[in-house]
């Protein structure tokens, strides 16, 4: 392993060990804080509930984020190529995404109900609007030369779109991707917080309406292992695609 | 000075002339196409029911732009901060850069009810959740400005005896700037998100409290009037960091 890997674990293990240490020197109550040791713990001890929620949480994001990125990726094309239609709805598209996605989830619950449902529409929006506007920004910022160039050889705007602006436009089609893993399921458990049965963020709810902050821990630290695997997941998919990095 | 005012006017109608439309669209749609009010109500009841309750929405405005902005500002003291010290520590960055990325993988809203116990209901628990959604953009985009500069630019202002400092005020931060506010720009958005997600774990008086108490009463056009109101806090913030950047990267426009 190289130096970098080595130092990123050190790190994260002193992190380990000096929340443990003040916690247990300091006698700090764990419902202030628990110590690391105590999380895990609870999450062994009540992990048959926490990977029902994970998964169900993890369906939410998954859907909402295949449907998301799918639509994102077509309107960006569609706008890339229908330059007037894009100056006009480029603007109202920034309009409704300044509001934070987090205050539509009320919205979503009242029109589509506390199930899952609800949470996917969420999720698809906010991935939809993110992969949408990395992906037009990369359409968008090709060569003017090279452009030119292929229009020289009697391309058409749809030759220019599939062969030049899409495999440019990629990377930044990619970071949006990546970056909306995360997001896909900060929104799921967002929304599940606000009115559901089932999920992570239900959990949460749950547990900190009976005060068990420790399993309120147990279960962001298994949303943040899904989060993470999910980031994993989709980064190893963009080396392979986007492999001239 | 007569220039900047009217760029300042044409900037000012380039911002409207979107929300005029998409306020017109709204309307039109609404009658047109007979879209039930359960969906979305007409604008003008929207804003009728804004100005009925004006210091109520007044006070929520000014609440949460408050938490979200001292969120906001952290992040960005301590985003730039962190860069400075990484660009100049390369151990602490292999230390501490993978702790920020995992960060940002823990869904933050879940620790909204723990932070909210630390500092009970208060502007700092809603702040430090705008801050931690804050920081690590800044300090991405601090990292990369400042690691974009050419080390030739360093060797000649060393060669003519500059100081570290000399060197990050006259150099480093400068060149970082237009990054930085690119971050900041993205940050606003996410500071205004922390705050009002803060909001949800008790709070009485803000934005997100008026989204939940809309929810809890079924009310449509509450909601979309608070939705209104966050979209001000939102727009806020991001004039502010655009005036800002307008002022002080002056010269982004002569690249």
């Amino acid at each position: 392993m190289s130096r970098a890997t080595w130092r990123g674990l050190a790190g994260g293990l002193v992190l380990l060990a000096l929340w443990e240490g003040v916690v247990r020197g300091l006698g700090i109550a764990p419902w202030i804080l628990p110590p690391p040791s105590g999380i895990l713990a609870t999450t062994w001890t009540v992990r048959g509930a926490l990977l029902d929620a994970g998964a169900m949480t993890l369906f939410e994001a998954t859907a909402g984020y295949g449907i998301g990125a799918v639509l994102g990726i077509a309107l960006a094309m569609l706008l890339a190529l229908a330059t007037p239609l894009r100056k006009l709805v480029l603007p109202m598209v920034v309009a409704v995404n300044s509001v934070p996605v987090a205050a539509y989830a009320p919205l979503a619950l009242l029109w589509f109900g506390t199930g899952a449902l609800s949470k996917i529409i969420m999720v698809a929006f906010i991935v939809g609007f993110t992969v949408f506007l990395n992906t037009l920004d990369g359409l968008l910022r090709v060569d003017p030369a090279a452009v030119a160039l292929l229009r020289s050889f009697g391309a058409g705007r749809l030759g220019v779109l599939w062969r030049l602006r899409v495999p440019s436009a990629l990377p930044a089609m990619l970071v949006g991707l990546r970056v909306s893993t995360v997001r896909s399921m900060i929104v799921a458990i967002v929304t599940e917080m606000l009115g559901s049965q089932k999920g992570l963020g239900w959990t949460i709810f749950e547990a900190v309406l009976q005060i068990d902050f420790l399993r309120v821990w147990a279960a962001i630290l298994v949303a943040s292992l899904i989060s993470l695997g999910f980031f994993a997941a989709v980064g190893a998919l963009e080396r392979r695609v986007v492999f001239w990095r | 000075m007569r220039w900047l005012r009217a760029s300042g006017l044409a900037a000012l109608a380039r911002a409207a002339l979107p929300l005029l439309l998409l306020a017109a669209l709204w309307e039109a749609a609404v009658a047109l196409l007979h879209i039930s009010p359960f969906y979305l109500p007409p604008l003008r009841q929207v804003l009728g029911a804004m100005l009925a309750l004006w210091p109520a929405y007044q006070e929520a405005f000014l609440v949460t732009l408050g938490e979200a902005v001292v969120g906001f500002l952290a992040g960005a003291l301590v985003g730039i901060a962190s860069a400075c010290a990484f660009h100049h520590a390369r151990w602490l960055r292999d230390m501490l850069f993978p702790l920020f990325v995992a960060s940002q993988t823990v869904p933050v809203i879940a620790f909204g009810a723990i932070v909210v116990l630390w500092f009970g209901n208060t502007l700092l628990a809603k702040a430090a959740i705008a801050f931690y959604l804050t920081f690590f953009p800044v300090t991405v985009n601090a990292l990369a400005g400042i690691e974009a500069v050419d080390p030739r630019q360093v060797a000649l202002l060393r060669s003519f005896g500059a100081s570290r400092r000399d060197i990050w005020w006259k150099l480093l931060l400068p060149s970082a700037l237009p990054r930085i506010f690119t971050a900041l720009r993205l940050s606003a958005g996410l500071a205004l998100a922390g705050a009002i997600v803060g909001e949800w774990f008790g709070a009485s008086i803000g934005v997100g409290a008026m989204l939940l108490a809309a929810l809890f009463n079924e009310q449509v056009v509450a909601m979309w009037a608070a939705i209104l109101a966050a979209a001000g806090v939102g727009g806020t913030i991001f004039a502010a960091v655009a005036l800002l950047e307008g002022r002080l990267v002056f010269w982004r426009d002569e690249l």
